[in-house]
């Protein structure tokens, strides 16, 4: 017989709550988006290692053990609670040409070095809302920390400390047969960076990057110590059927910016990164004996880097005369997908393109990237004793280029930035074929609301570029 | 309560619709730079190779194209350092036409104008 926490982790957990996972970042319909409590205690180690690194400046793989609670606690018929903390620490490998952390949010205004290595990393993130309903109306609000550090302790000694908050609010409405939901976001980041050295004779020069195997010459090399002043609005709208029969709809703009700024330089600023993205989701869905859903989405981020022109310099002041749009990426992600499940089992198939267009201004420096791709999902519930309950999800994907660029003025490039710029074209220019599964098993406890569950999970990445991937998740815990 | 969260998703939304990146593409700019002569010395035409280093990027920009005394050259905008070496024609008071070798220099000059920059450096003989 299935407990409370069982049919509670099949909810919570199940791919068929995969067309309405984005409403879920609306705090209103998160709270009113599952039913039964579900608390979790979770220890558990990520591994990741890469024959070579596909991407140098995150390094060849990780050791992340963590530690997790997580919790979702409707009070009465009309709120709910939850929450999660978790602390993550370990290592970093090989993090090469980057000094900086939260590289996926800072690239390519990094500072960086050459020779790099492993860094230690310790993250603390608490999360927690609550949500409530009042005749038609949901309201609900959450809000998000992350503290965290990565540093190194032996030269180059990089050290960046990071802090992040993140407030949502949102509401939704019940207008007829469906349900309406809208969410605002406000996200505000800090990184302190800095990078020593302890021996005089290994000094080497670190570089302020500006895009493309480019850097601010101007105070690269010794001028080490700098800060990331961020943040950024968030605006989500979502349509979706109350009984699950019929269209729904998503749509989340969000713009972003971050300021790097030299310490030692009486907080001179070198670059503007602005991060704007929009992402929308249409797609119809039905939900009887079977549940399917077909759906079609969007994503595109565009990212444009401003450079200061510092003027001359009075007593390390120093003025900033001009600013130039130097750097422009975008990302286009568009896919179609199918979602099919009846009873304990789901498959979901999907279908897009993905283009990444990245390009220096002057000298003018370009680099394209575009692939098509096909994943194939699926998931399983399997009851083979009263108190258990076993989970198996497996995953396989292709991505095949259909077309790339790279354009460099190599003759007047340093040898070690061409190598760069050649290793990450290589990559990104590569097909890619990824596959894995994870099985979960958990007890339930007999007389009791308590469970035990451990999970193990693989996947492996193949890159035509003869290079592989392989990465590990284990974990262990209680569910109650 | 419901009309404050209205009110912050109509602000946070006008802000996102109007909170576009700062674009600032007009990246160039034209520098003209023209010799001149300290003392009675009038300079009618000059041969030269100019460098101009950006003191930011340390990219460098080379020019030896010069009309007369003058110099255009096209390049991003931002300080320069400006060298130039060459041979200049000199004309004395008392119409004495002569060869004369000269270097200019300067460390700081900023091409920052959207039209045309205008400097104008002092020569420094050789001979």
């Amino acid at each position: 017989m299935a407990s409370n926490a069982d049919s509670a982790l099949v909810e919570h957990t199940s791919l068929g709550r995969l067309p309405i996972l984005e409403a879920m970042r609306n705090p209103a319909l998160h709270g009113m988006g599952y039913q039964p409590p579900f608390s979790q205690l979770e220890l558990g180690i990520n591994l990741q290692h890469q024959s070579q690194a596909f991407v140098p400046e995150k390094g060849n793989g990780y050791t992340l053990p963590h530690l997790k609670v997580s919790t979702f606690h409707p009070l009465n018929g009309r709120s709910t609670v939850w929450g999660e903390a978790s602390y993550m620490t370990g290592k970093v490998h090989d993090i090469k040409w980057n000094s900086t952390s939260d590289y996926h949010l800072l690239q390519p205004y990094i500072l960086a070095d050459t020779l790099g290595g492993d860094t230690r990393r310790e993250r603390y993130s608490v999360s927690g809302g609550y949500a409530t309903s009042a005749n038609r109306w949901l309201l609900g609000a959450e809000m998000l920390v992350r503290a965290e550090q990565e540093y190194r302790s032996r030269d180059p000694r990089m050290r960046g400390i990071v802090t992040d908050l993140t407030l949502r609010q949102g509401c939704g409405y019940e207008l007829k047969r469906y349900r309406l939901g809208a969410a605002v976001e406000g996200n505000i980041y800090k990184q302190t960076n800095s990078v020593a050295f302890y021996h005089e004779e290994g000094v080497i020069p670190e570089y302020q990057m500006t895009g493309l195997g480019t850097e601010y010459s101007r105070f690269s090399g010794d001028k080490r110590s700098l800060y990331y002043d961020g943040g950024g609005v968030a605006a989500m709208l979502h349509a979706s059927p109350i009984n699950h029969n019929g269209p729904y709809a998503d749509i989340t703009l969000d713009e972003h910016r971050y300021h790097r700024k030299l310490a030692e330089y009486n907080s001179m600023p070198l670059t503007d990164l602005y991060n704007e993205h929009i992402g929308a989701t249409a797609g119809w869905k039905k939900e009887k004996n079977a549940r399917l859903a077909v759906f079609g989405h969007i994503d595109y981020t565009k990212r444009t880097g401003n450079e200061h022109i510092g003027g001359t310099s009075d007593a390390r002041y120093f003025p900033v005369i001009a600013c130039l749009t130097m750097y422009k990426s975008h990302l286009l992600d568009i896919y179609a997908g199918a979602l099919y499940g009846r009873g304990n089992w789901h498959i979901n198939i999907t279908a897009g393109y993905r283009e990444v267009c990245e390009e220096y201004v002057y000298p003018h420096r370009q680099m394209d990237a575009s692939h098509v791709y096909g994943m194939l999902q699926g998931q399983c519930f399997i009851r083979p004793a009263d108190q258990w309950l076993l989970t198996v999800d497996a995953y396989a994907s292709h991505y095949a280029n259909t077309g790339d660029k790279l354009q460099m003025p190599l003759a007047n490039m340093d040898a070690a930035f061409t190598r760069l710029i050649q290793h990450k074209h290589q990559f990104a220019a590569a097909n890619y074929t990824d596959f894995g599964a994870k099985l979960r098993a958990d007890y339930a406890l007999k007389q009791t609301r308590y469970g035990l569950f451990a999970a193990v999970g693989g996947g492996m990445t193949h890159c035509s570029v003869r290079e592989h991937q392989t990465a590990l998740h284990c974990s262990i815990g209680i569910t109650f | 309560m419901k009309q404050n969260i209205l009110s912050i998703l109509l602000i946070t939304i006008t802000v996102l619709l109007t909170a576009c990146a700062p674009v600032e593409d007009d990246i160039f700019t034209t520098a003209r730079i023209t010799i001149t002569a300290d003392g009675d010395e009038t300079i009618t035409s000059v041969q030269a190779q100019m460098k101009l280093t950006n003191v930011n990027t340390r990219q460098v920009v080379t020019c030896a194209d010069f009309n007369g005394t003058s110099a255009t050259v096209e390049l991003l905008r931002g300080a320069y350092q400006i060298d130039i070496e060459g041979v200049a024609t000199c004309l004395s008071p008392g119409n004495a036409t002569r060869m004369r070798q000269f270097r200019c220099q300067s460390d700081y000059v900023e091409f920052i104008g959207r039209d045309i920059n205008e400097v104008t450096l002092k020569t420094i003989f050789l001979d």
